[in-house]
């Protein structure tokens, strides 16, 4: 029997456009509408190969497979004997899963990181020391009139992103808009440009501060910024104050190049000083699709957005210090529970290294790299389409993900391994005391 | 549980009890007529005060723009933080606390409801969620409408029956308690960088005023018999000369008042009765505002009050944030929110010596003093705006005794204190009447039946210090009451003893409070909003609803709107 | 004296902030022994960590013994005293220091320093990030006092300065004196780019090369030496640069000429300003 669900959430980038019709039949999607590339090939292929349909401890070279129950004994023991251990993941999960991390972490006594760590953990850095002119989405969509990309290339990372929210999309007042893209190389998106900027790798803080003296009608000593005449940084900075509404978003081409944090605090600050001519906004173009939400709870829960140390009975945050990356590079954790992300394969060498010579717990619905190395393994549902919850957008718009499918029989959400763990630690702590 | 609260002296205002020695029942969360006195768990309240739980109607303690303060502030919690125990959770936060620690330490003080007062719409499952996690208390969100593009399109049209609609849908929506109105057409201006003037600026693009949006959705909220007003923050908030437009918004709902039942609340009025032209010439309009409430009542007030601290402001009102970050070039957050709402942050310190904020914390004060009637009038920083909520104990002792004001008095700018109002105000307000002032009359305002009071069927909250109103002068033992009420010897929530001395004894998870709006013909109206959603938002009609189920405890308050 | 010898070799995070002159000096051996510190999330005793020691009466004066790399906040808030580390430290050594002295014999982490407001703190080896800097979101940071590296320093050295001394006889990284306010950074090698990054007032001093300035800063003139503390001049030309322009800042950044000829296109403006 075919069934078509309307208005479901995409599970994969932090678009989240919500506007998917699934078709399923016989408990399988058989097609996705509306959605991009990423996506139909994620709900349509999610159910691959790779799918670990039981729980899985390590004996020597091979796994095991044995229930839940002794999972979850086995993972929670580990866990609480450890010193300063690591919980680690967390955004292609739902915000309901976060919650019970945090409260697993709290109760442990350990360091609680999320991907930001890797990806746009400096960009809150940025937003700590000078602030944020944001909005939502679809405030851009009704009215900015130049849009701006900055070492991001939505075509590719987040393809409806255009269409839905900036250059293609329909707005009451706005229906013509200026782009404008800066980055080190031609991609997909600055072929679409009106103005392309390629700079010189690694130099977006002195493109964005000379930008914000320009914008001041003030000039320069130099000829050239980044290898790029003053002229035409002139042209760019009359193009942002004259517009009436901008937007500018930029990605990891800013975070993570060097700088960092200092590339986003300078785009912030031109920003800012922007809405004293005009009107002007900047956002994030956060990757995983609930990365945001994951800031969102960890804030609301600890005071702190990412990189939460528990280990002194309270919060502590100073990301440089409890961030997961540098502990593990400094190997100071003993145990680690990875929940929905892959950090083997996307962490540095030594810091992976580190991670995988201590006890390793992996709750994830496929074997990744990083479920391949580790000691027990909890398969768990894929939210967005065998379980549900809530994710935040990029603009911090909170969005139901939907169940749509039955996920394996006997397979468990994260949601419900983390409350098991959760109840198996304090039993065996009441039981200690 | 049964209770037996022996030998109190209850104050209950709304019963007119003042203090009297007397025993309070309690039986499966509700105060009863009396209890199986073997079962009974007895406590011993002679000596103390045995209050109502309190009551704040304006806090800021949840949702998106709360949470994005947390998150630009890591200054403000790393030193103020709470360790996890037994069982509580841990948090950190001295303006901004995350949820858990917000809940801890309201009931601490012996608070056990309290309203967030402003929920965007689009981002209303966020503020449920945190309402959530919020513990201890019940709690409810007003529903931010003030500039949505329904309502400024049926204005614009003449709609506003049609308005009405809108507005029972999107409370629905958005499990709101109340309509929340925010520097009405400012926020719609600001979408483009401006801001509206005075209550009869044109909104850009709209062919409506701000005092048009005011005047409707008081109707609205007429026509619709919401337990609460409309809660409204005024134009012109934060700047020099600001009390005339305060008057001017009280005086125009005047005629649409309800015999005596007041139809608009004026949030945090000290940051709207300023007086002069421009910061140098600062002074109060306390006075002004005080007299016109004294003759009216039609409205009530709530105070706003300014506590000497570092602390977060943070509203809907973005233009004003704005100008509040040119004023101090501290960091400064904004989020505009698609067709309905925008909100700013920015951190700010109210110092004793600088002669406006100096001028704030007077005017705050003259206001509470100045209002005759404690029904009309309550106590609040809007917290975290003018000051965290912590600071209530001590905003009472400066209530009640004069000597308590001299003391702070003699410490602020100079300036201030040749310009003040203060020094000619003889009044001391009684326990009775910060009684009201801090739950009795909120609840009452709120249309709360069964919060605020002691009468029997009320919901067992119940707060008690100690506090022995017979061996005290308030007026001299200021630090006395200030101490009493910073932390409960116990507090009570739904029957169970939650704190006691100041310790969180049990965690509990309050309910959050909506109101469940019942309409005929709601659902072809809705409808044919579907067919336009997609032109105004970027999420799905399906998409946008807080369903019930999302509340950990959802109490619904039914009403049938007269429509 | 006390001295403080580890014991073992560390793993994991410790929090030591009761290694200081001000908590030590009026409490006994045995008080001392049992002082709590945590250790990753267990809560241990200061004896099972180091081996204890009382010699004579000068109980303001401390040594401690050991690569100390995993302990954090040694000398935090200490208003008096001498401090000596033997060994390398880890982050926040005389975080919101108000006096006394703190020297090391080996290297420091990041934050070292922070916020202090007076007192000195002198590193024989080379120091982290951050030095001087505030806590995340802050916007004030070191107030006061002098901090002395013989080695080198890696990033954001003195952000956020309101004033003090910082005086780095090895190389700098980037961004040094960001956003500062008022103070003296000197710096003897070679300084990362970004130098000066918003900066609004105060005073940062390279000998060594710096690759370039940052296009925010304006030259302004030439001297042909400049002071760094009370009668310290160095007599050679630097140039000076006014910044940063994108803050409407008046910090002065002074680099040396002779180590960096790139620079020497500046100079055109400066002649034309003589013509005028
Ligand atoms: S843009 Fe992102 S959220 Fe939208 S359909 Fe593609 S992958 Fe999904
Ligand atoms: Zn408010």
């Amino acid at each position: 029997m075919m069934e078509v669900f309307k208005a479901v959430t995409c599970p994969v980038c932090a678009c989240l456009c919500d506007d998917l019709e699934v078709t399923v039949d016989k408990g399988k999607i058989v097609d996705v509408k509306n959605g991009c590339a990423f996506s139909k090939s994620k709900l349509l292929n999610y159910n691959g190969k790779q799918r670990v349909l039981k729980p899985l401890i390590r004996k020597g070279n091979d796994f095991a497979e044995v229930s839940y129950d002794e999972a979850v004994k086995q993972a929670a023991k580990l866990l609480t004997e450890a010193n300063y251990p690591l919980f680690y993941g967390w955004s292609m999960t739902s915000c309901e899963a976060i919650r019970v991390g945090i409260e697993l972490a709290e109760e442990i006594g350990g360091v609680i990181d999320t991907t930001s760590t890797i990806c746009h953990g400096p960009s809150t850095l940025g937003i700590q020391d000078v602030g944020l002119v944001s909005s939502t989405l679809g405030q851009v969509r009704h009215r900015a009139d130049l849009i701006i990309y900055w070492g991001s290339n939505p075509l590719i990372a987040h393809p409806r992103h255009m269409e839905r929210y900036t250059v293609f999309s329909k707005g009451r007042f706005q229906e013509k808009r200026k782009l404008v893209v800066v980055d080190v190389r031609e991609t997909e998106t600055a072929k679409k440009a009106d103005l392309f900027i390629r700079i010189e790798p690694n130099k977006d803080f002195e493109v964005l501060q000379a930008l914000r003296v320009l914008i001041r009608d003030d000039e320069l000593d130099v000829e050239k910024v980044a290898g790029i005449p003053v002229a035409t940084l002139e042209k760019l900075a009359e193009m942002m104050v004259e517009c009436k509404f901008g937007a500018l978003f930029f990605g990891s081409g800013l975070t993570m190049t060097e700088g960092k944090n200092r590339n986003v605090d300078a785009a912030i600050s031109l920003i800012r000083d922007l809405n004293r001519i005009t009107k002007f906004i900047i956002m994030p173009m956060r990757g995983h699709f609930n990365v945001t939400g994951a800031d969102m709870v960890f804030t609301w829960q600890t005071g702190f957005p990412y990189a939460v140390d528990f280990s002194m009975g309270y919060p502590r945050y100073n990301p440089g210090e409890t961030s997961a990356i540098d502990i593990l590079l400094r190997q100071e954790s003993d145990a680690a529970l990875v929940v929905a992300s892959d950090p083997v394969a996307t962490l540095p060498r030594k810091a992976a290294e580190h991670l995988v010579k201590n006890p390793l717990i992996v709750v994830d619905p496929h074997m990744s790299a990083t479920a391949k190395l580790a000691d027990i393994v909890l398969p768990s549902t894929f939210v967005g389409i065998e379980a549900k919850g809530t994710a935040y957008r990029m603009d911090n718009v909170p969005l139901p993900l939907k169940k749509i499918v039955e996920p394996p029989t006997g397979i468990l959400s994260d949601e419900d391994i983390l409350s098991k763990i959760l109840f198996e630690v304090r039993r065996l702590k009441e039981n200690a005391s | 549980m049964e209770l037996i609260i022996r030998n109190g002296f209850v104050f209950d205002p709304l019963n007119k009890v003042e203090g009297e020695k007397m025993d309070v029942f309690v039986k499966d969360g509700k105060i009863v007529e009396k209890v199986d006195e073997c079962k009974a768990k007895v406590i011993d309240a002679s000596g103390m005060m045995v209050l109502p739980g309190g009551v704040d109607l304006h806090c800021h303690i949840a949702g998106s723009e709360v949470n994005a303060g947390r998150l630009l502030r890591p200054e403000d919690h790393f030193k103020n933080f709470e360790r996890k125990t037994r069982v509580t959770r841990s948090g950190s936060g001295h303006s901004v606390p995350s949820t858990f620690t917000t809940g801890y330490r309201y009931a601490r003080m012996g608070y056990t409801t309290i309203m967030n007062p402003a929920m965007p719409p689009l981002e209303a499952k966020h503020t449920h969620d945190e309402l959530n996690d919020t513990p201890m208390v019940d709690k409810g969100s007003y529903t931010l409408l003030t500039d949505w593009w329904f309502i400024l399109e049926c204005l614009e049209n003449g709609k506003i029956e049609e308005c009405v609609r809108y507005a029972a849908w999107i409370l629905k929506a958005t499990k709101g308690y109340a309509i929340k109105i925010v520097n009405p057409g400012g926020i719609e201006a600001w979408g483009f960088g401006r801001n509206v003037q005075s209550l009869d600026d044109p909104v850009p693009y709209f062919n409506v005023t701000p005092r048009e949006i005011i005047r409707a959705l008081c109707k609205v909220n007429n026509w619709l018999g919401l337990p609460h007003t409309i809660h409204l923050h005024t134009n012109n908030l934060g700047k020099p000369g600001n009390y005339i437009t305060t008057l001017e918004t009280m005086k125009c709902v005047e005629d649409l008042a309800l015999k005596d039942k007041p139809v608009i609340h004026i949030t945090h009025c000290q940051f709207s009765s300023f007086k002069g032209s421009n910061w140098r010439n600062l002074r109060s309009g306390a006075e002004e505002i005080a007299r016109y409430v004294n003759n009216h009542s039609h409205v009530t007030l709530d105070m706003g009050q300014v506590i000497f601290t570092n602390t977060t402001t943070m509203t809907a009102d973005a233009p004003f944030q704005f100008t509040l970050h040119q004023l101090t070039g501290n960091k400064w957050m904004n989020h505009d929110v698609e067709t309905e709402t925008s909100s700013g942050i920015v951190p700010f310190r109210y110092k004793r010596k600088n002669f406006v904020h100096a001028m704030q914390w007077s005017i705050g004060l003259e206001l509470a003093l100045l209002v005759d009637n404690p029904w009309k009038i309550f106590l609040t920083t809007d917290h975290p705006n003018a000051g965290p909520f912590t600071a209530y104990p001590r905003i009472i002792s400066w209530l009640v005794s004069r000597k308590a004001r001299e003391s702070t008095f003699k410490k602020i700018s100079l300036k201030a204190q040749r310009k003040s109002l203060l020094p000619s105000i003889t009044r001391e307000l009684t326990l009775y009447e910060i009684t009201i002032m801090t739950r009795s009359g909120q609840a009452k305002v709120l249309g709360l039946k069964n919060k605020g009071h002691l009468g029997v069927g009320a919901d067992a909250d119940v707060a008690i210090y100690n506090l022995n109103p017979e061996a005290i002068d308030p007026s001299k033992d200021y630090k006395e009451v200030r101490k009493a009420f910073r932390n409960a010897v116990y507090t009570i929530k739904n029957g169970e003893i939650v704190v006691k001395n100041g310790e969180i004894t049990k965690h509990v998870n309050g309910a959050t409070l909506w109101v469940n709006l019942q309409t005929s013909e709601q659902k072809l109206f809705n409808e044919k909003l579907k067919e336009k959603f997609r032109d105004y938002w970027t999420v799905e009609y399906e998409n946008y609803a807080v369903e019930e189920n999302r509340l950990k405890i959802s109490n619904p308050i039914n009403v049938e709107a007269k429509i | 004296m006390i001295s403080l010898q580890l014991k073992n070799s560390l793993k994991f995070p410790v929090t030591a902030k009761c290694i200081s002159p001000d908590a030590l000096q009026d409490k006994s051996l045995e008080e001392i022994e049992k002082l709590k510190i945590w250790v990753g999330n267990k809560k241990k005793e200061l004896r099972e960590l180091f081996k204890i020691e009382i010699r004579g009466s000068e109980r303001e004066v401390i040594h401690v013994y050991g690569d100390l790399t995993k302990v954090r906040g040694i000398g935090a808030e200490m208003t008096m005293g001498e401090l000596t580390i033997h060994g390398n430290t880890g982050m926040h050594l005389g975080e919101e220091m108000k006096g006394g002295k703190i020297i090391v014999y080996g290297n420091t982490g990041d934050w070292t320093g922070s916020m202090m407001k007076n007192g000195t703190i002198e590193i024989y080896g080379n120091t982290g990030n951050y030095l001087g800097a505030p806590y995340r979101g802050l916007d004030k940071g070191m107030s006061g006092g002098k901090i002395i590296v013989h080695g080198n320093v890696k990033n954001e050295a003195g952000a956020y300065m309101q004033n003090g001394i910082i005086r780095v006889y090895g190389s700098a990284g980037q961004f040094a004196g960001l956003r500062m306010k008022d103070g003296t950074i000197y710096i003897q090698k070679k300084c990362g780019e970004r130098v000066g990054a918003n900066m609004r007032g105060g005073k940062i001093i390279v000998q060594g090369f710096l690759k370039s300035v940052l296009p925010t800063f304006t030259i302004e003139d030439l001297r042909d030496k400049v002071k760094i503390e009370n009668e310290e001049i160095i007599k050679e030309p630097f140039y000076l640069f006014l910044g940063d322009l994108a803050e409407d800042g008046k910090g002065k950044l002074y680099i040396s000429k002779k180590k960096n000829p790139h620079l020497n296109f500046y100079e055109k403006f400066l002649e034309g300003e003589k013509i005028e």
